[in-house]
């Protein structure tokens, strides 16, 4: 008995520490949450004040303290958004923005976690191509009250990027920052291979012809590529200026894209699939780049690729030029993406909110970003500012490619189509179906899905 | 003495009481993990199994829609069987090859072998290393060209097949990968080892049993609640991958791929409830599976009667 | 016994001996042998932790960096609140392993020694929720923990370990079951009660389970990600795996090095504690102190 009660008196210290650390923690937690119950009160004191207020002076105003998730972490991003926050709060006195970084794509597992709960941030950035997939699931505000009172800013935005944001006519977010592809080669092994560093191959044939130049192969071991078109879904949209699948749907399988696929093909009958799936896979994980170790003559990557290598290569070394037309007077497609400033449903306060993003958009904010990040930006202003062009040559030319860029959301009945059209595509890739085939089982795959999710 | 005679004298007076009162305590053991189970987690799965019944997306509908999602799995979605398969072919290979391994490596790092320590952490290592980083570490690895896997494979002649880019070698690679890091099953057999008496080995030393004989009627028996256990864990973590064919797909616009050899199970699952938003389908997925595994998880108890051995009885 | 069989059987002994010797020669060669493909993978991550971005982007990459940048190191330490993640990640797994340990060997002790009626059923129970994938109940757990105000505080991360853990419930039943019954029937005697039992008999003969089910809370507490990116909010509370992901870009090129740093750093900690830990496991279960209690 005498055990007895000293092995509870054992256990219920340990439950009690236990407990106390509990509690210890928990407190912090509750920190946390009474600085925020402590704002909240404070805001209703406010906001008492202002409604008492309000009768007579209608400019004070309650300060609401906005919450901003973002996924921009690093060390070269995270102080500019943090610039601009803060330049946005100190801009005014009635609105105070906390940023907090969340990591990339949990970061949304997350704001849809805290929609389904009610209880989401103020304002996120999200991925551009399912702006409508979230406006017709109840994730993110319709932001038409609020553009209404101010129409002119959706002038503000590449037409494309306003296009993506809309859901039935609707707005349900601004563009904040885009990218689009296009060409770099190197100038260097232009030289080294007779062709001439000032004029990079217009069109398809001249692509191909230079990069058979650029090859420099040992037997089946490919030393250096000229080019090759790992991102064939660029060339299969560049061929007829058409996206494989835009919001009206699947068109895989139209004459050109098939001669397009063709092409591609070309490329593993000439080289060996298997050879190219090693060359591929020796930069897999992404640690180095094959264009700037010079295993790589040309490429096709976005506009915020220049900064990204210009401190490991020499700049004058790096050429670039629109993508290639399949054939004379085609048109230099290419396909664009990006990230969009949303409400999340449910959000506490959206006018005090858009009131951020519609700073977040302005000139000053948009152009600051893109002179430090050489991103290409949303807004055309911004983006066309002759400014950015002293530290960052490509930026105007990026800005031009922009006539080029398709961008359209995704059709809200097949975010997920890619699991059924690429499977397609990468067996005719491995030799195994020819194009056409392919194209027409991944326009079908595809429309199958859509109808089967009506 | 005295305390024996006590209980007796108890035990003659009130019998049942005593067995009542030896249930009551019982109760009061697990009573902790009913209360967690009755408060954070029978509600959310009640909650997912209801939800399999309507077209539940999280945040805009939860309309009953009666069987039509457990319809569309078996008649509707085309890849509803690939990712089973998939899933399938991983567990079948991989549970045989991590059992074996991980108690191999286990009886060896249990001897008196100078620098055991660091020999032990250096194997256990790779299992604490997690997420996201480890899958791209491996991807290196299994370069075809650079890779230290072929690079190896070369030495004994053989050319290393494709790996993450040959749809026929992405889940034998994944197989690989989970094999390196055993060092979590060797964990839970080097504590059983530990647990084993050293006169027992001693004992059939003296009368002659080989090592072999020694491992298999001595170490055996006595590891085979831990084998057990690690069998059915094993089981049921093997049929719940999905980041691995998520990060290590060769086209990241596609997971899964190539040739969708990667999409898994509850990859798939995955992706209809995160990125197509049909939560509603998802648990209709996620309680099919439950059935299989619980039907797999049945029988290895069953067939458990049979081989494992309780030392202190089967508790019954 | 006649002296020739205690000849024979010292020779015997002896010529076993040094086939020991031969057998653990070869071992350790063996050993050493895999351990080093084993190792390869940490070589790389702490390789590429001392390099140059410039580098990193050499191509092939080499083995050895050409310069050994320490202060990489610093820089990581220093650019972000390396501190601060640290501690938030030890309370969480220190609570963690303190919640683990007490209620898991409490839980399986009833499963594996006590008798009561239902007790099959429930612990198939406990096998079910192990079967079913944690994102399944992801949002409705998430709903409910924001509706008792849990939401951004370390409950959600810690509270539920003090309930029990399917896996480890399992298999601490499992070890359990091993320990002969006639040790709780002697205790039981002695007048030990069921407390008395598991506390002073169970626990410390199943040390080497425990320590295992302490090391991995701890390892698993400390690794999690999704957990403390969903429940946390304010910068200020984030973990070192979250910490971690700020190194890492969205597209484009990863700050590698501060990435290879970091995780050097958060994975040494268990590096060290596996390492000491072995001590208190490898001295194993020694049965006759169990029943001195």
């Amino acid at each position: 008995m005498k055990n007895a009660k000293k092995s509870l008196l054992v256990l219920s210290t340990v439950a009690l520490s236990g407990s106390l650390l509990l509690t210890g923690c928990g407190s912090n937690g509750n920190n946390a949450q009474e600085n925020q119950s402590a704002n909240q009160t404070s805001n209703q004191a406010s906001n008492q004040t202002g409604n008492a207020a309000a009768t007579t002076t209608p400019e004070v105003k309650e300060k609401v303290t906005l919450d901003f998730w973002a996924h921009w972490g690093s060390t070269t991003r995270r102080p500019i958004i943090e610039k601009i926050v803060s330049d946005f709060n100190a801009s005014q006195d009635h609105i105070h923005v906390n940023y907090s970084f969340q990591p990339f794509g949990e970061g949304w597992t997350k704001e849809l976690a805290a929609v389904a709960a009610g209880n989401p941030p103020d304002v996120i950035i999200q991925d551009i191509f399912t702006v409508g997939q979230r406006a017709a699931k109840k994730q993110a505000t319709n932001l038409s009250e609020y553009i209404n009172q101010d129409p002119s800013i959706k002038d503000r935005f590449f037409p494309q990027l306003w296009d993506a944001s809309l859901y039935n006519n609707e707005p349900y977010a601004l563009p904040f920052n885009t990218d689009t592809r296009f060409l770099y080669y190197s100038k260097k092994a232009f030289q080294e291979a007779g062709l001439d560093p000032n004029s990079p191959p217009k069109t398809w044939d001249e692509l191909l012809a230079d990069a058979q130049k650029l090859d420099k192969l040992n037997g089946k071991r490919i030393e250096r590529l000229g080019f090759y078109p790992d991102d064939w879904g660029l060339f299969l949209d560049n061929a007829d200026g058409k996206l494989m699948m835009d919001k009206n749907g699947p068109n895989f399988n139209s004459p050109a894209k098939i001669d397009a696929l063709n092409w591609v093909m070309s490329f593993n009958e000439r080289l060996g699939k298997s050879n190219v799936d090693t060359f591929k896979a020796t930069f897999g994980s992404k640690q180095n780049d094959p264009f700037v170790v010079g295993k790589l003559g040309m490429t096709i990557q976005t506009g915020t690729y220049f900064a990204q290598i210009k401190d490991f290569m020499n700049p004058d070394d790096i050429g670039y030029a629109p993508v290639p037309e399949m054939k004379a007077g085609s048109g230099n497609w290419t396909y664009g993406g990006g990230f969009v400033l949303e409400i999340p449903y449910g959000a506490k306060h959206p006018a005090e909110s858009f009131e951020f993003m519609k700073y977040m958009t302005d000139v000053a904010a948009q152009k600051y970003w893109s002179q430090y990040l050489f991103d290409n930006v949303a807004n055309q202003a911004a983006a066309n500012d002759p400014e950015l062009s002293t530290n960052n040559p490509v930026s105007k030319f990026a800005t031009d490619n922009m006539k080029w860029t398709l961008v359209s959301p995704v059709p809200n009945n097949a975010p997920d189509y890619t699991s059924v059209s690429n499977p397609n595509i990468e067996s005719a890739l491995a030799g195994k179906t020819d194009a056409k085939t392919a194209l027409d089982k991944a326009q079908s795959a595809v429309q199958d899905l859509m109808d089967s999710n009506k | 003495m005295n305390t024996t005679a006590h209980s007796g004298s108890k035990r003659r007076k009130k019998p049942m009481s005593l067995e009542r009162k030896e249930e009551l305590q019982g109760y009061l053991f697990v009573l902790p993990w009913i209360i967690g189970f009755l408060l954070f987690t029978a509600g959310p799965l009640l909650f997912s199994f209801y939800v399999s019944f309507t077209n539940y997306d999280f945040t805009s509908q939860m309309d009953f829609v009666g069987l039509r999602n457990y319809k569309y799995m078996f008649h509707g979605d085309p890849l509803f069987w690939v990712s089973l398969k998939n899933t399938l072919f991983y567990v079948v290979l991989m549970v045989p090859l991590t059992t074996f391994a991980s108690i191999a490596l286990a009886s060896i790092l249990n001897q008196k072998i100078p620098g055991i320590r660091v020999f032990r952490t250096i194997y256990y290592l790779p299992s604490v290393l997690s997420g996201v980083g480890v899958y791209m570490l491996w991807m290196e690895l299994l370069s075809p060209d650079t890779g230290i896997v072929n690079l190896v494979l070369s030495w004994f002649g053989i050319t290393g097949p494709g790996w993450m880019f040959d749809p026929n070698w992405t889940k034998p690679a994944i197989v690989m990968m989970k094999m390196w890091s055993v060092g979590g099953g060797m964990l839970m057999y080097l504590a059983a080892l530990q647990g084993v008496p050293e006169q027992l080995y001693e004992a059939a030393e003296i009368d002659g049993a080989g090592s072999l004989r020694r491992f298999w009627h001595i170490t055996m028996p006595l590891i085979s609640p831990v084998i057990f256990f690690e069998v059915i864990t094993t089981f049921i973590s093997g049929f719940q991958i999905f980041q691995e064919g998520y990060v290590m797909s060769s086209d990241p616009t596609t997971p899964g791929s190539p040739m969708n050899s990667l999409l898994f199970f509850n990859l798939h699952m995955y992706l209809k409830a995160f990125k197509v938003f049909q939560m509603g389908y998802a648990s209709a997925m996620a309680w099919f599976l439950f059935v299989v595994v619980l039907f797999i998880t049945m029988i290895n108890m069953w067939v458990s009667k049979y081989w494992v051995h309780y030392e202190g009885g089967d508790g019954r | 016994m006649s002296s020739a069989t205690t000849g024979n059987a010292r020779s015997y002994f002896e010529s076993r001996r040094t086939g020991e010797r031969i057998r653990k020669t070869i071992m350790f060669l063996l050993l050493a042998g895999a351990g080093l493909v084993f190792v390869v993978p940490f070589w790389w991550m702490i390789s590429t932790s001392l390099k140059t971005m410039d580098d990193i982007m050499q191509y092939p990459p080499a083995f050895i960096p050409k310069h050994w940048h320490f202060q990489n190191y610093l820089e990581t330490w220093t650019s972000i609140d390396f501190p601060r993640f640290t501690l938030n990640s030890l309370t969480i797994a220190t609570i963690g392993v303190v919640g683990h340990v007490i209620s898991n060997t409490f839980v399986a002790y009833g499963f594996a020694k006590i008798k009561f009626r239902g007790r099959n059923l429930m612990f198939s129970i406990v096998l079910s929720t192990m079967i079913i994938p944690g994102f399944v109940t992801l949002i409705p757990q998430y709903i409910l923990f924001a509706k008792i105000h849990w939401v951004g505080t370390y409950l959600p991360l810690t509270v539920p370990g003090f309930f029990g853990n399917a896996f480890q419930i399992f298999l601490l039943r499992q070890f359990f079951l091993g320990i002969p019954n006639d040790l709780i029937e002697a205790a039981k005697i002695d007048g030990a009660n069921h407390f008395y039992i598991w506390r002073r008999i169970m626990v410390p003969l199943a040390k080497p389970a425990v320590i295992t089910i302490a090391l991995t809370t701890f390892q698993g507490a400390w690794n999690d990600f999704l957990g403390p990116v969903i429940y946390l909010n304010k910068e200020s509370t984030y973990t070192l795996q979250i910490a971690l992901q700020m190194f890492k870009a969205s597209s484009g090129l990863s700050q590698w090095h501060y990435l290879m740093a970091g995780s050097v750093i958060v994975l040494l900690p268990i590096v060290v504690m596996f390492f000491v830990f072995q001590k208190f496991f490898i001295e194993g279960m020694n049965i006759s102190s169990g029943t001195k209690g």
